[in-house]
């Protein structure tokens, strides 16, 4: 059984949860404000995190933020439906993944499964070879990254993206395909997620020389790593 | 538009009105220089004069020429004053004077009992005819040069202009500090207006005057407002929440149910998951309506590459539309800027395509269009589907309004969507028509172009500026 920490103040809500994921071969444990959400996520292993943004006593997006400076556990956040802002800082946050919330329970399980997916091992790290392209160095195996020598701390979701860029430089990669690699699901009608995730890893990454785009997009159709000399 | 300002209003007139009374001054005082003299004159200098001319017709008939002579060194000596001496019928008995002295002379001599002056550019000269104590008939004529009877301060023309320049700088502290108030209080309400809930004017405008006074009914108002729009946004938030929480439970207990249950029934399953789906729908729309009308929503300032929204929108509205066997593209992309929040007009502009979507035949294609005119961005939807009623046209974008009830629920519309364009739009500046073009319904956006600016955001930096409304 996978182990995950609903964080969410609905104890009903909760409670129905927990019988549901039982039969999806997850065990559910719950806390229902942010505060003990954060130290049961801190005192505990936990496969992925389930995170409510709207929380009694310290709001998710705080939590979120304490949370990713001692942890790296997969965080799916649960926000507002229409709340484009929530969800757009909880993945600069450094979340995972978002579901608006009232949410299908088996689109809860798929988004699940997917961060499963990919942070034991299956997926990107399938050849565990380091790679280097300029001046950026991504091991596989320890799925930690330097950039210019200095060590950058990538969410999961950020990894795979750069992973992905790093296997096929100065190549235009769809946003479907990136969704599918970084998120491992497909995307979604209306998902803006992974051109969160692309300017968060920019961010991290910064520019080459300070003013030339590592990540350009291409209109209407994704966007591509630029090597160092190509700038177009 | 300075001359417009209350600053520069008092100021110029109050400039005015110190110029108009420095002039009027100027000239009162000219005017009365000359004649104020002989009033003055009579009451103390003249028995001090006849004192002083008997004194010396009584030294010169008495003492002898040679006294008198002193008498005359000694008063120019120490007080300046010139002393004639005549005889009765004129004859200078020590030195004739200048020209003025003799035309005095002349006058005393006609008329012999009267005391006489004359007074030219300040200095008096003055003359009466005197008898001694011995007898003899003198006149005397003495020129006072000590005593200054000129006007205490004389106007000349580079006088009065700097007097008018002075008051000019004090007229314009006095502007300075008489609208200060008012340009601070105005500042105030304009940062509210724009949205900064939590400005107040507090004591800055001093403790006591009618702007002061202002300044407290300002804050005091400000106060309400700011209360007003921060319960509805907690109301709203409080709704959202309470709506969707049920909802959210709703359908996790649907998910049990459907587990352990026949096939038989599934279709009353379906239907309820759909019928929850449509009320979590409406209740997000109704909610984001209601953001936008209640003024709790702010238009940043930041600059949205439009063209960049309405392609992604169509590149997913068109991978929606494919299962339908529907198609949305572009026909026209101008580059156009424009101010406002990246967010909500995306949404907007959703909400009109998705329209389209909906009511375009299947089999044919939702045409996008982004026109750059001018200071308009123009952007044009059009759907080939069966268009609208004249009459309803312009109530489409009303909340709730169906044109065909029984078409609106069997393509599962909210009724919402458009008008949350309609205030999106309106929100940003802008303007949305509908009409009936051939075979279909045009619906067409106009957004003021931002002006142009020399620094362009990087086109996939989100912005969310708008106050967050925590829900969920």
């Amino acid at each position: 059984m996978t182990s995950v920490l609903l964080i969410d103040d609905d104890t009903e809500l909760t409670k129905l949860l927990e019988e549901y994921l039982e039969e999806e071969q997850f065990h559910l444990d719950s806390a229902h404000d942010g505060v003990v959400g954060l130290q049961k996520a801190l005192a505990n292993q936990y496969a992925v995190v389930v995170l409510d943004v709207m929380l009694p006593g310290m709001s998710g997006l705080d939590v979120l933020k304490q949370l990713r400076q001692k942890s790296t556990v997969p965080v799916l956040m649960l926000t507002a439906r229409g709340s484009e802002l929530d969800r757009i800082l909880g993945l600069e946050l450094g979340a995972d993944d978002y579901l608006p919330k009232p949410f299908n329970p088996r689109e809860l399980v798929a988004r699940l499964r997917a961060i499963l997916r990919r942070t034991t091992g299956g997926g990107a790290a399938a050849s565990s070879k380091p790679v280097h392209l300029a001046d950026v160095e991504l091991h596989p195996e320890s799925r930690s990254v330097t950039c210019g020598g200095k060590a950058v701390t990538l969410t999961g979701a950020e990894f795979d993206l750069l992973y992905t860029f790093l296997r096929s430089p100065g190549k235009i990669i769809s946003r479907e395909d990136l969704t599918q690699a970084a998120l491992g699901r497909p995307m979604s009608p209306m998902d803006r997620s992974i051109d969160v995730h692309v300017s968060n890893l920019r961010r991290k990454l910064g520019s080459y020389d300070g003013n030339h785009e590592r990540i350009k997009a291409i209109r209407g159709s994704g966007y591509v790593y630029l090597l160092p000399g190509e700038q177009p | 538009m300075i001359h417009r300002t209350l600053f520069f209003k008092i100021f110029i007139w109050f400039w005015m009105a110190a110029a108009v009374i420095i002039g009027v001054f100027a000239l009162m005082v000219r005017n009365s220089y000359n004649q104020s003299f002989p009033q003055r004159m009579r009451s103390s200098f003249r028995e001090a004069l006849n004192l002083y001319a008997e004194a010396a017709a009584h030294t010169y008939d008495h003492d002898g020429p040679q006294a008198f002579a002193e008498f005359v060194a000694k008063s120019e000596r120490e007080s300046g004053t010139l002393v004639y001496l005549f005889d009765a019928s004129g004859h200078p008995i020590s030195g004739s004077g200048d020209a003025e002295v003799a035309a005095l002379l002349q006058t005393i001599l006609k008329e012999p009992p009267q005391d006489r002056y004359t007074l030219i550019s300040g200095r008096v000269t003055w003359g009466r005819p005197v008898t001694a104590l011995s007898g003899g008939h003198y006149i005397f004529v003495a020129r006072l040069a000590a005593v200054s009877l000129g006007p205490p301060f004389a106007f000349t023309p580079l006088r009065i202009t700097v007097s008018i320049l002075i008051a000019g700088l004090g007229c314009y502290l006095l502007a300075l500090y008489l609208s200060a108030p008012l340009k601070k209080l105005r500042e105030t309400v304009q940062a509210f207006a724009q949205g900064n809930l939590s400005v107040r004017v507090g004591p800055s405008l001093g403790k006591r005057g009618e702007v002061a006074d202002l300044g407290r009914d300002f804050d005091h108002m400000a106060e309400r407002i700011s209360n007003l729009i921060e319960s509805q946004k907690r109301l709203l938030a409080d709704i959202s929440h309470e709506l969707r929480s049920p909802l959210a439970r709703l359908s996790v207990a649907l998910e049990l149910a459907r587990k352990n249950s026949s096939a038989a029934a599934m279709g009353p399953l379906n239907r309820i998951e759909q019928e929850s789906e449509r009320l979590n729908e409406l209740v997000g729309q109704l909610l984001a309506l209601t953001r936008l009308e209640s003024g709790a929503e702010r238009v940043p300032a930041e600059t949205v590459l439009l063209e960049d929204v309405v392609q992604q929108i169509v590149d997913d509205a068109n991978f929606e539309a494919k299962p339908l066997h529907k198609e949305v593209k572009i026909v026209q992309l101008d580059k156009c800027r424009v101010n406002g929040s990246a967010e909500l007009l995306r949404s907007a502009i959703e909400n009109v395509v998705r329209n389209g979507v909906r009511y375009t035949a299947q089999g044919t294609a939702v045409e996008v269009g982004l026109y750059w005119k001018l200071d308009t961005a123009e952007l044009s939807v059009r759907d080939r589907g069966p268009g609208v009623p004249e009459s309803d046209l312009e109530h489409i974008f009303e909340p709730f309004y169906r044109v065909s009830e029984a078409r609106d629920r069997a393509s599962g519309g909210a009724g919402l969507g458009l008008s949350i364009a309609d205030r999106t739009v309106k929100l940003h500046g802008g303007s949305i028509n509908a009409r009936n073009v051939e075979g279909g319904l045009q619906v067409i956006i106009k957004m003021p172009l931002a002006p142009v600016q020399p620094v362009a955001t990087a086109p996939d930096q989100t912005a969310f500026s708008p106050a967050p409304l925590a829900s969920g």
